[in-house]
């Protein structure tokens, strides 16, 4: 900003317009640029995952949840089974996962001292381990 | 030290996935399939198995349903994660599930001491969740694989094939669909639900936060 007609311009530049023709510093500071830019053809550009991904397709969904719910329906009615047989099927892997754990802890109560101290160290790996893998941040849409 | 980790990491692995195995595996050894040789009542047991195992099929969809009405978003990033990052997802599963049962025999060995009851308590309602929620984002990721729409103009031009719920309702269907499947479909639904075990927790429930803080010296 050296001269007069330089402070003229800032102050009102579209008035001043001319003045950038003459003053080749303020040309520089604020002259429209030429930035040699490519045609981006945004079809061309891979699908993102959030496109179009907060359409409710209600037909779909309610017709699967619809089939689905029939279909158990018709096979508990021709199994001759209640909706609280189901419950108490479905719960018999739960049933015997819990069976797993407990017997284990009554094991690990009995066993020696250094069967102990190994499965200590065997939970101190695993654990390690999964807070290592932790660490690590996820790729996601970066990938 | 850096040769050792390299070799207790795939060994930790490999201990992860036997112990999975262990607890996955039937009780009773699997029956050969032979119709002929087949009685009434294996029939009549086989028309129940089914039966419960399509009811399941059933709230797993409406919990799919649910889910993504609500948290949309997060279940399309832990579904990303599962196509971007597979290995590190099953990896992460299956060592995840090894550590849910070891610390539940912990927390088990406590119950004498009874700090061990609500310990245990929280392990099953937390991994629970990380179950619910990881599997639905599996059943996103299987949908958006199938039937997900590979380019803008294959996107407009649908209709209802297209969106974050349908892709969810589809991966169930089909998941569901193969879990009836003799022999093959508790191991790949076994294998679907480490990784939903893996996604979830790689992506913090979708959130994408790191679970741990880095400690940092303040800067005076």
């Amino acid at each position: 900003m050296k001269t007069d007609s330089c402070l003229r311009y800032l102050e009102d530049p579209e008035a001043n317009a001319g003045h950038l023709a003459e003053c080749a510093e303020c040309r520089a500071l604020f002259g429209e640029h030429e930035v040699a830019t490519k045609p981006l053809a945004l079809d061309a550009l891979p699908l993102a995952p959030w496109e179009g991904a907060t359409h409710r397709a209600w037909p779909l969904v309610l017709g699967g949840v619809v089939v689905a719910l029939i279909a158990a329906a018709v096979l508990c009615m021709i199994a001759g089974m209640t909706p609280l047989h189901v419950v108490e099927s479905s719960f018999k892997s739960v049933q015997s996962m819990r069976a797993f754990v407990f017997t284990s802890a009554d094991a690990l109560r009995d066993a020696s001292r250094g069967a102990q101290l190994a499965f200590a160290g065997a939970f101190l790996a695993v654990n390690g381990v999964l807070v290592a893998l932790l660490r690590r941040s996820p790729r996601g849409i970066d990938a | 030290m850096r040769r050792m980790l390299r070799l207790f990491v795939p060994l930790t692995i490999v201990a992860a996935t036997l112990v999975t195995a262990m607890i996955a595996a039937p009780a009773e050894p699997a029956r050969t399939f032979d119709l002929k040789s087949i009685t009434l009542q294996q029939a009549a047991s086989m028309v129940q198995q089914s039966a419960v195992i399509v009811s399941l099929v059933a709230v797993w969809m409406l919990a799919a349903v649910a889910l993504t009405l609500m948290s949309g978003r997060e279940v399309r990033a832990s579904s990303t994660e599962v196509r971007a990052s597979a290995l590190h997802c099953f990896t992460l599963g299956l060592v995840a599930v090894t550590s849910f049962v070891l610390t539940a025999i912990v927390f088990s060995y406590l119950i004498p001491y009874f700090i061990g009851v609500p310990l245990l308590f929280a392990l099953a309602v937390f991994a629970v969740i990380t179950k619910i929620y990881g599997m639905v984002a599996v059943f996103h990721a299987v949908g958006t694989l199938v039937a997900g729409a590979r380019s803008r103009e294959h996107l407009a031009s649908r209709k209802w094939l297209r969106g974050d719920l349908a892709m969810a309702v589809i991966g169930a269907l089909l998941l569901g669909a193969i879990r009836l499947i003799p022999v093959v479909g508790p191991i790949v639904w076994g294998l679907a639900s480490v990784f939903a075990i893996g996604s979830a927790l790689a992506t913090k429930f979708g959130r994408r936060e790191p679970w741990f803080l880095a400690w940092r010296p303040a800067e005076a």
